[in-house]
């Protein structure tokens, strides 16, 4: 491979090689960036912590709220309304009625909320891991 | 790789990056030195996935190489008027290096040409390890080479041999 060297060229070029005097400054300057990377690094890791928090505090809640009710469903009997008012009107006895129909889909309501917050939660925090490896993976690249 | 192993490595290997994207940029040294530290960024935001095989220099190379072609895409549209700005003036902190025929010579190649020859006659890398840095084939850059060498030749007024 040497053999296609031109001599002229390669003493032109170490000849004119560049010597830096501010080396010092390029490495403060690049300290600098890197101290700014940092930061944004670390705040993007700590909000994917925050998230993954909230949701494990929200799948807990859930869990123990939702088992908490469905305890109570379960265990009052099937006849006696689980709310009663002191007024009876016509609307509020079939509301009375229909308590038990009423907390049950309040309940399953709640259930597909919590269950549609924590995917799209989960769906979040995954999307930020694929930019943050996507922006690494193309500083290495590109 | 720790924050300080790529600050030591880097500050070993600095002043070739510099010079070989110096010669890229033609002589403009604020260019090249931007350049050279958005490649370090590029490589520390990579580096945990850089596997020590003694080839340091030659990753951030890589790096630097592929920075300065995206750097050139993006300017494509504005970069006659540049240039023209850049010869015109010549208060610039960096006329030094501006000036001189190499730069002016290497003005006139292309990037992936000049990149070939920078490599080749300035960081003294052989024809297998610039076409892994540059990521095409060692036909490829032994055809940017010749290209380049006659370019180079004509322009600086090099006899053959």
């Amino acid at each position: 491979m040497d053999m296609m060297k031109d001599k002229a060229l390669e003493e032109l070029f170490l000849a004119q090689k560049p010597h830096f005097t501010d080396n010092a400054d390029f490495m403060a300057a690049l300290t600098k960036r890197l101290d700014a990377v940092e930061f944004i690094k670390q705040h993007q890791e700590a909000t994917i912590r925050r998230y993954k928090m909230l949701m494990v505090a929200a799948f807990v809640v859930g869990i123990i709220s939702g088992a908490v009710a469905i305890t109570y469903l379960l265990s009052t009997p099937v006849d006696v309304p689980l709310f009663t008012f002191q007024v009876q009107t016509g609307f509020l006895l079939w509301l009375v009625e229909k308590s038990r129909l009423i907390a049950a889909t309040g309940l399953s309501l709640l259930m597909t909320i919590g269950i549609i917050s924590i995917i799209s939660n989960v769906q979040d925090i995954q999307r930020m891991r694929v930019c943050l490896k996507a922006s690494q993976k193309d500083s290495g690249e590109s | 790789m720790t924050r300080e192993v790529f600050i030591a490595d880097v500050e070993r290997e600095q002043e070739a990056l510099r010079g070989f994207l110096l010669a890229l940029c033609c002589g403009r040294k604020d260019d090249a030195d931007d350049l050279a530290q958005d490649a370090l960024v590029k490589a520390y935001l990579s580096s945990a996935g850089y596997q020590d095989k003694g080839k340091f220099r030659s990753w951030l190379f890589k790096i630097a190489y592929n920075t300065f072609l995206n750097h050139k895409a993006s300017l494509r549209c504005t970069e006659s008027i540049d240039e023209a700005r850049t010869l015109v003036s010549s208060s610039n902190a960096d006329s030094e290096f501006e000036h001189q025929d190499l730069y002016l010579a290497l003005r006139t190649l292309p990037p992936k040409e000049r990149s070939a020859i920078t490599l080749f006659y300035l960081n003294g890398y052989n024809i297998k390890e610039i076409a892994a840095i540059t990521e095409t084939s060692e036909d490829a850059v032994k055809k940017q080479l010749s290209r380049g060498r006659d370019k180079l030749r004509e322009q600086l007024k090099i006899d053959n041999g």
